[in-house]
């Protein structure tokens, strides 16, 4: 007889085994198996492992070596693979994967917030000294009957402190409208950095420069203080997402540009999910801020209380990274 | 080590797949096949298929339910969050669940894994997913939604959406996993992992056709290959034609010159399999893998 087929017969009887294990596995979860057979699953799996080390340097039965390949590449697929649902994994994302991302990208977010912050003060000045620049700056759809025409009185009583549109229209409409338009530019601001990180920061830059803009026209009709009271109020959340959007694409660039001692891919994979981590987060921040935007902030009619709400938010979200530091030991990015 | 099998898979499937090896944490190396291009998408264009009649029915059960009671526009937006959560929650909750796998590439026979042969991690599979949106989704969503296609600056906006599109999507076809921007930053690649089956052993132990040794260093490994997939063949007409050639063909290498076995081709044909894998695999034990006919090199001088 062949010492091969000798090996084989004495461990096909396991091979089987896990092969229906597997099986099972995969057509219906882990739920499938009971508690007994469960524990099995590893001690088959290494099991056949080493068979499929023992069969490529005994055997030249090549169906024999496929099966083994096949079929260990499944189980460990099954034993290695995720048991988590939506629900857990999300709950872990939010409660130590986000978090933990934007920890470890502070050097990122500060750049992109100088990026923004440079805009804010080029927009400012340039508009401050001429308000001809401000339809050239502002693209009609967020402008909307604001510019250099409109006076005092029409911002203070058809923006500022217009009145609220009733439930459906704010939360519904208005803040899904506020929530695909700014997901867009923040999703928009992540990929960029792909392509190095300029175009990151030049996106960033224009939302800074556009809102320098809005600043300065209020400036000039004296209503600095009620239009920053009107825009804290979501925009600490908005731009704070913005913020993460941007950094996460700038960890991108960082891999991209600069790999260390890792190839560009491996580093990209290594930093990758963080990044990301980064961005979709940021995008359910985007969420928020359209709620608040959307339905909160002309519930609100006055300025002092509109302040404390956006710095109160501001509190919040810093409360949320820096206390969520979780166990000891535990997998970074959800 | 798998190189070995290389030649032999090419020669019986006539596909060559890239191949990338993955070493588990018990240190097993795994040969894993790439995925094409062409799989990819097939599994990617049945997953969207899955997504969008999922979207129509939503919007019928909405618009069955509701539709007296809000405008259009309140509707439409309900429509768009919920196509988008459905989407994302619906790769997500299949690859998180299923090894892997979605209904699509489970059609495909594809899996995801992780490029370094760790565990597939949420975040990952999370990663993927959203990447997703901005390698087509959102710009698909921007160019279709441009309000026309006009001259100047509106051309070059939808021109440059519908470029990152094409530039994104032709990302697989230049790297030699195939894999897209969102396996890049995940860290992850797709493989194709169609089921195999264990057949039966072929190794029949008999006493009729006995073969000297000069006679069994006529072939390598690959002709015992080609010679165990003959055998494995569903039996038919056609079986036994190509059977009984290849037996006279072997009769004619090694100078058989017992008795005529072409009335019984496949018992001889499964006589001499048996007897040259036995010997192959003892040559193999010594150190001595002889690969095909023409390889000299470890046969006996």
């Amino acid at each position: 007889m062949l010492r091969s087929a000798e090996f084989r017969k004495g461990r096909e009887s396991a091979w089987r085994t896990l092969d229906d294990f597997v099986s099972r596995v995969e057509k219906g979860g882990v739920r499938n198996l009971s508690a007994d057979e469960l524990q099995q699953l590893p001690l088959l799996y290494r099991a056949t492992a080493s068979s499929l080390s023992v069969a490529r340097s005994i055997a030249l039965d090549r169906n024999l070596i496929l099966y083994l390949e096949n079929l260990v590449l499944r189980a460990f697929l099954v034993v290695y693979g995720s048991r988590k649902g939506v629900p857990e994994a999300l709950g872990r994302f939010l409660r130590r994967g986000f978090p933990a991302a934007v920890r470890g990208a502070l050097p990122h977010i500060a750049l992109a917030t100088a990026a923004i912050v440079a805009g804010v003060a080029a927009g400012f000045l340039l508009i401050e000294a001429s308000e001809a620049w401000f339809n050239a700056l502002v693209p009609e759809s967020m402008s909307g009957s604001r510019g250099p025409a409109s006076t005092a009185a029409q911002l203070r009583d058809r923006e500022i402190f217009a009145p609220w549109p009733g439930f459906v229209e704010s939360f519904v409409v208005f803040a899904n409208f506020l929530f695909r338009h700014n997901s867009t530019i923040g999703i928009m601001t992540f990929g960029l950095g792909i392509a190095g990180g300029v175009p990151t920061l030049l996106l960033l830059g224009y939302q800074g420069l556009i809102l320098g803009a809005f600043l300065a026209l209020h400036y000039n009709r004296g209503l600095l203080l009620d239009f920053v009271g009107w825009i804290t109020i979501h925009g600490v959340t908005e731009l704070g997402a913005l913020i993460l959007c941007g950094a996460g694409g700038l960890v991108i660039a960082e891999k991209i540009l600069f790999p260390g001692r890792y190839t560009r891919l491996d580093n990209l994979a290594k930093q990758g999910t963080a990044a990301a981590g980064l961005a979709a987060g940021a995008v359910l921040m985007l969420f928020v801020a359209g709620i608040i935007e959307g339905g909160f902030r002309q519930l609100i009619g006055n300025t002092p209380a509109r302040l404390t709400f956006g710095f109160a938010t501001g509190v919040l979200w810093l409360v949320y990274f820096c206390y969520n530091r979780g166990g000891a030991g535990d997998e970074s990015a959800a | 080590m798998n190189q070995r099998l290389d030649r032999i898979n090419h020669f019986l499937d006539g596909v060559t797949r890239n191949r990338r090896e993955i070493v588990t944490p018990e240190g097993v190396v795994l040969e894993t096949d790439v995925a094409n291009n062409g799989e990819r998408l097939t599994a990617f264009l049945i997953d969207f298929l899955f997504w969008i009649l999922a979207t129509i029915l939503l919007y019928l059960v909405f618009a069955l339910l509701a539709v007296e009671h809000m405008s259009g526009a309140v509707a439409s937006t309900i429509i768009f969050l919920f196509a988008f959560l459905l989407r994302n929650l619906y790769f997500i909750h299949f690859e998180l669940t299923t090894q892997g796998s979605t209904p699509g590439k489970r059609i495909v026979n594809l899996r995801v894994i992780d490029r370094n042969g760790g565990p597939l991690l949420p975040g990952a599979i999370i990663a993927r997913n959203l990447t997703r949106e901005v390698e087509i989704f959102l710009p698909l969503g921007l160019f279709l939604t441009m309000p026309k296609i006009a001259a100047g600056w509106s051309f070059w906006l939808s021109a440059s959406y519908f470029g990152w599109i094409v530039l994104i999507s032709a990302l697989p076809f230049f790297n030699r996993d195939h894999l897209r921007a969102g396996d890049l930053i995940a860290g992850t690649m797709v493989i194709s992992m169609p089921r195999r089956k264990l057949l039966a052993e072929l190794v029949e132990a008999q006493a009729k056709y006995v073969f000297t040794r000069s006679q069994l260093d006529a072939y390598g490994a690959f002709e015992l290959q080609v010679l165990e997939e003959v055998l494995r063949r569903p039996p038919s007409e056609e079986t036994k034609e190509i059977q009984r050639q290849i037996c006279g063909r072997i009769c004619r290498k090694i100078g058989w010159t017992g008795s005529d076995p072409s009335g019984d081709a496949l018992d001889f044909l499964k006589a001499f399999y048996t007897a040259e894998r036995a010997h192959l695999e003892r040559e193999q034990l010594f150190g001595r893998y002889r690969s095909d006919k023409a390889d000299q090199s470890s046969g006996r001088k």
